[in-house]
């Protein structure tokens, strides 16, 4: 579904000091999958997203979605249709006064007519679970609803794919939560999810992590085998998150139990299925 | 207790539910009705018309059941400024209106207190109040929403002629949108400054002139954070396919009824009235009368 190829990118908006944020990047992205990508600040993550939709275009190498390449002027309102972005800030996304006809303002780009429209609305609501919130102004929302309403009007235009950069930073756990759980039901209805996020806690909730360094593409890979190399994260700028570290740690006690875990119900059912001598013993 | 809710007293841009007559007229004719009145504030240059103007006003107010107090909140933090230039006209007043029927009734050095400079007065504080209801009546009984959108569609026909009309609408509405969460950001500002020994405090009788100063260091890092945010926003909107009002449809309609051209019409009749009225003589017999300017009085009535 998404394909990069070979793609570099240099901001030069300072001429004198041109910064590369990607050196190179190959990708294959399928259709369904759910990638997390991790990686610390500065290695290039939001400079990749921003290729997914054509917000940014490559300095050079080729970025395409369903077989459009985005250099081509003429895909690029498809494009922008098929993948849907959510960026950080929950409070700079939300254009209109009221949240269904911010929910509306993608579709209406689309110049859907108004039963469509309408439809669309409901859906999207419904999905985000913020029907109850549709006449109230955004800025009455907590932080966790007005990125659930930034989510709706995403998913309102149908996207395929649904790219979302560092949502969930500003949030508390509650909130968090909830967009998790609004990610996984998309995944589950087949829409393509590209989460990007610096909480490893996050990064367990995809069938796929992808680690960036410095403009490269350091590890690419189901999450079990990523966070079983702790030592080579480590060096990268990041953590295994705690469940998998807890883990970790009785397994060097305990060689019987396994490792990497990377769910609390893993580790609690491993955890009971330890045979009482073992515990002792160590 | 210091007040850092910057925007506590700004009536413009709130919303009360009320759900009167006016709240349920269509957001198009209460904009024209209420640009009318604003251009009534505007021209009606006489005493008469401007008393004529406010029982209008109050009628309306009445009419839409919102408290008074609320139109009028709006106006205590210019209060200061108002009696500064009310003051200023007093005592420095020259004006030409109808001299010959004005009297004075004290002066000292070039210093010179007429009735003419009292009606002077009591005409801009008439105009302020006025200005004031109108725009916190529009507000007070219109979303924002319906007023964006209010806008956008009466402003729609021009689009033919090159004028930016939903461009201009869409400006309006995140201007609304990003009111509440600037003011909101505001006060953070204020917060963060007095808790490293800024002074917002509000004792003394020249408040005012402290907190005006006072803004300025606020508006710095205000600005700044505007900046970014719109950079996210314009971001945001083409990431959700925005490419200007082309080939865009509306998710909000709006369908005027009878009321509303009956409404309309009684403002187009009133504003017609203090156009066509000759009140302007109207306040030069008052004037004059109160002048005890009694052979003015009967070469008027004589004419
Ligand atoms: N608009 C920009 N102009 C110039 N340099 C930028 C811009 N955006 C990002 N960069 C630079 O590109 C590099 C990668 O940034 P970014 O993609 O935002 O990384 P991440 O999202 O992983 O933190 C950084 O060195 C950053 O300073
Ligand atoms: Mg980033």
């Amino acid at each position: 579904m998404i394909v990069v190829e070979d793609v570099h990118h240099t901001y030069d908006v300072d001429r004198a000091h041109p910064v590369t944020a990607l050196k190179g990047i190959n990708l294959h992205i399928e259709e369904g999958e759910y990638v997390v990508i991790i990686g610390r600040n500065g290695s290039g993550k939001s400079t990749l997203a921003k290729h997914f939709n054509a917000l940014l275009i490559p300095t050079s190498g080729d970025v395409s979605i369903k077989g459009m390449n985005t250099k081509d002027p003429q895909h690029l309102t498809t494009i922008r249709h098929s993948v849907g972005m959510v960026f950080q800030v929950p409070d700079n996304q939300i254009i209109a006064t009221v949240v269904e006809e911010d929910v509306a303002f993608g579709p209406e780009n689309m110049g859907l007519p108004l039963q469509e429209l309408r439809a669309r609305v409901d859906e999207a609501l419904t999905v985000v679970d913020m029907l109850d919130h549709r006449t109230r102004p955004p800025h009455m929302l907590s932080a966790g609803q007005k990125q659930r309403v930034v989510i709706a009007g995403a998913i309102a235009m149908r996207p395929a794919c649904l790219v979302l950069d560092e949502a969930t930073a500003m949030l508390d756990p509650r909130g968090r939560r909830d967009v998790l759980d609004t990610m996984q039901q998309l995944h589950a209805q087949g829409v393509t999810i590209i989460a990007i996020t610096h909480f490893m806690r996050e990064a367990v909730e995809g069938t796929r992590v992808i680690v960036m360094d410095q403009g490269n593409i350091a590890m690419d890979g189901p999450p079990q085998r990523i966070f079983s190399q702790a030592d080579e994260l480590r060096q990268l700028g990041l953590d295994l998150p705690q469940v998998t570290q807890l883990a970790e740690r009785i397994h060097r006690r305990t060689p019987a139990f396994p490792t990497p875990l990377l769910s609390v119900e893993e580790c609690v059912e491993e955890l009971c299925r330890l045979p009482q001598s073992a515990v002792v013993s160590s | 207790m210091t007040d850092y809710s910057a925007f506590g007293n700004l009536t413009i841009g709130q919303y009360l539910p009320y759900g009167s007559l006016v709240h349920h007229l269509d957001p198009r004719a209460k904009i024209v009705m209420f640009s009318l009145l604003v251009a009534g504030v505007t021209f009606a240059s006489s005493f008469s018309a401007s008393v004529l103007l406010l029982a209008a006003l109050m009628g309306i107010v009445r009419l839409s059941r919102t408290p008074l107090r609320y139109a009028l909140q709006g106006l205590r933090p210019a209060l200061p400024w108002i009696a500064i230039f009310a003051t200023l006209q007093l005592l420095f007043y020259q004006g030409q209106y109808g001299s010959d029927v004005c009297s004075t009734i004290w002066s000292w050095g070039f210093i010179n207190i007429t009735t003419c400079s009292i009606r002077q007065i009591g005409l801009m504080v008439l105009r302020l109040l006025e200005f004031m209801i109108v725009i916190s009546l529009l507000t007070l009984t219109t979303t924002t929403a319906e007023l964006t959108h209010g806008m956008d569609l009466l402003l729609s026909p021009l689009r033919r002629l090159r004028f930016p009309a939903h461009e201009l609408s869409l400006i309006f509405a995140i201007a609304l949108r990003f009111a509440p969460t600037l003011a909101g950001e505001l006060e953070r500002i204020m917060k963060a400054q007095a808790s490293r020994g800024a002074d917002f405090g509000e004792q003394g009788r020249l408040r005012f002139i402290q907190r005006t100063r006072n803004m300025l260091p606020l508006m710095v890092p205000l600005f700044l954070s505007a900046l970014r945010r719109a950079e996210d926003l314009t971001l945001a909107m083409e990431a959700r396919g925005y490419t200007g009002g082309k080939g865009r449809t509306s998710y909000v309609t709006l369908s005027a009824q009878p009321a509303d051209y009956l409404a309309l019409g009684t403002v187009c009749v009133f504003c017609a009235i203090l156009f066509f009225l000759p009140l302007e003589t109207l306040d030069t017999l008052i004037v004059a009368t109160v002048s005890h300017n009694m052979q003015e009085v009967y070469s008027l009535i004589a004419h």
